[in-house]
């Protein structure tokens, strides 16, 4: 095989993915891998819990070490090396090395960008302050973590309520912070619909966390040391001696820009099939790298630490020069993430992309349990279904709650790549036994809910348009026993157990829109029924029950 | 006083806490009450019932994913 010049610009995931599946591919091949950075091949998810000492050590988090992979791979990794500019004709790189300032070309055969995506700060005035810190790298997260255990930090401000914020949040409550999150977008985890979003702010409160939304930040005011000591946003002034700017990242695009390599419609690069650019034997891969979505076949550009895994090595295939060649076809949008007992996950289009896409959009909200009710360790699961009402295509799905969520999300990830409609989910022969699901699966028991709406066999409410509805008259009936609704219920609703609906149902108007809500949502179902026998012609139903609940209860 | 057992391991909500409102009608103020529960949503319910019906949660625990409350009535 050719003995050719690969150069690698990048060495987290993607990068030293490619470096060492090509590697494999052709041994003959001369790998350099180059970096910014003084380590490589880190756990860049990992760093939220670095904070909260979930993980203790920095070398916990380093996956290898540079001189491991010139040992075990025959892979040369240069460290604090900055590319200043690619030169496509001669083929080559002018590098500087940070250390010395001394800059020297690199020349190649093959060209992988592994640029990354670096975090957007907020031009805030005020932002140069100290202690206003980012958590992308490893160096920046120990200089946190040193400030944390060193400085006493009693409160802290994350700027931006995604994922990162989110976990960044949990991990500084954890150690003991006073912390609020301020997120600009109308709800935490923008990419998730409001109903679920809802839900997890109401988790975090539970929690201690506070969170302002819909506000923007407007400043950073000294502590008179030099270091932030109050943030200003629109709902007013924030105490902080420490503020975490996560509002987001943008890919690093400069060096491929400058030397004519094409952007795509989102702004990262744009890549075909086989992760190669407009320019020839020029591949980019991971997060600077733009990807389509495999139900819109549109550009997308979600940053993720999984797909960045992948991308590398389909480019490492392709670029190795053995005739094999391996494609990306896209991606979902997929991702899951924890908050103290709370697991969440979602896949596919939300609810408000759907729409926006024009689809006829249907959706559930369905409360199950995650396995055996009786199995002890068994958890409340919420399930959102999205689907397309024309063909019944499965389009997305939202799972959430203190139970398992990643297998229901992987269920879903998994029918959507194969383009599954909602009837066939209800047939799949997953895995059961008491410890590990129900007979019926919260997937399965989803899918059913889903096909009764589509079927009209019942009318849903979310419980976003409750309120209104409430105020437009219509009454909302709770049928769980006197004993449950003795415990919590949501204001304004009246208490008919579903054994006693029969005989009093006679107390309700039937002029109005009748509501009904119980835990989960098969009781408001049979008591849907029933009540629609009984003559009533105006009945719905809450989406995901008390459980799915996302505002205050009584 | 006397000391009440209640085993509702593999009930789900609302048979708990229905069990224990029965119970709890028959035990006199100063009662103990220990119940032996699956359902992890018992944790939020028994909380709150306390809170509301004036009693005494003593303690709450969990093992193995079985929750263990005693509850003094008030």
């Amino acid at each position: 095989m050719k003995s050719e010049k690969v150069l690698i610009i990048g060495g987290v995931a993607a990068g030293t993915k490619a470096a060492a599946k090509a590697k494999r591919e052709n041994p003959d091949l001369k790998i350099v891998v180059l970096t910014k950075d003084r380590h490589v091949s880190y756990a860049g998810c990992g760093l939220p819990y670095y904070l909260g000492d979930v993980i203790k050590e920095e070398k916990e988090l380093l996956v290898k070490m540079p001189e491991d992979f010139l040992i075990d791979y025959d892979i040369e990794v240069l460290t604090e090396m900055e590319a200043l500019k690619i030169m496509p004709e001669e083929k080559t790189v002018a590098v500087k090395s940070l250390r010395t300032g001394d800059v020297q070309t690199f020349a190649y055969d093959k060209l992988v960008l592994a640029a990354g995506a670096s975090p957007f700060v907020p031009p805030a005035p005020g932002k140069e302050l100290g202690n206003i810190v980012t958590v992308r790298t490893v160096t920046e997260a120990t200089a946190i973590k040193n400030l944390i255990n060193t400085r006493g930090i009693k409160d802290a401000v994350v700027v931006g309520g995604g994922m990162i914020g989110l976990e960044v949040a949990e991990n500084l409550t954890l150690k003991g912070i006073n912390t609020t999150v301020v997120e600009l977008a109308p709800h935490v985890l923008p990419p998730y619909d409001a109903d679920v979003a809802l839900y997890v702010q109401k988790y975090l409160a539970e929690k201690g966390i506070r969170v302002l939304t819909g506000t923007a930040v407007k400043a950073f005011e000294d502590n008179g040391q030099g270091d932030v000591g109050v943030v200003i946003t629109e709902a007013g002034p924030l105490k902080a001696d420490l503020a975490v700017l996560a509002v987001g990242v943008r890919p690093n695009v400069d060096l491929a820009k400058e030397c004519g390599i094409a952007l795509g419609a989102t702004g990262a690069i744009a890549v075909n099939e086989l992760m190669e650019t407009n320019i020839k034997d020029i591949y980019a891969v991971g997060d600077c790298a733009e990807n389509t979505n495999l139900i819109t076949g549109r550009p997308v550009w979600y940053p993720m630490g999984s797909t960045a895994n992948k991308t590398g090595r389909v480019a490492a295939i392709n670029l190795a020069g053995t005739g094999h060649k391996d494609t990306m076809k896209g991606v979902l949008g997929t991702s899951i993430l924890k908050l103290f007992e709370l697991n969440m996950g979602k896949t596919g289009l939300s609810e408000r992309d759907a729409r926006a896409l024009g689809y006829d959009v249907e959706t559930v909200l369905v409360t199950t349990q995650d396995k055996a009710h009786y199995y002890p360790g068994s958890h409340l699961i919420v399930t959102k279904l999205i689907v397309d009402r024309k063909t019944h295509l499965v389009l997305g799905g939202q799972v959430y709650g203190e139970g398992v969520v990643d297998k229901p999300v992987d269920i879903l990830v998994t029918a959507i790549s194969f383009g599954a409609t909602v009837e066939q989910l209800t047939k799949l022969d997953l895995a059961y036994a008491p410890p590990f699901s129900m007979a019926m699966s919260s997937t399965i028991v989803a899918a059913h809910v889903m096909i009764n709406k589509l079927q009209g066999r019942f009318t849903g409410v979310s419980p976003l348009d409750l309120k209104e509805k409430m105020e437009a008259g219509a009454v909302l009936v709770d049928v769980r026993s006197d004993e449950e609704f003795f415990l919590r219920s949501i204001p304004g609703s009246i208490n008919i157990p579903l054994r006693m609906l029969s005989e009093r149902a006679g107390e309700l108007d039937r002029s109005k829109e009748i509501i009904i809500n119980c835990k989960l949502g098969l009781r408001s179902y049979m008591a849907s029924l029933k009540l629609k026998r009984l003559g009533f012609e105006k009945v719905s139903i809450l989406d995901g029950g008390l459980t799915a609940y996302p505002f205050e209860t009584e | 006083m006397a000391e009440k057992h209640i085993n509702a391991r593999g009930l789900q909500c609302p048979g708990p806490i229905v069990q224990i409102f029965k119970e709890a009608q028959n035990c006199a103020a100063g009662d103990i009450l220990c119940v032996e529960v699956t359902d992890q949503g018992f944790k939020k319910d028994i909380a709150a019932w306390c809170k509301k019906a004036k009693n005494e949660l003593l303690s709450l625990e969990e093992e193995g994913g079985v929750i263990k409350a005693r509850i003094k009535k008030g």
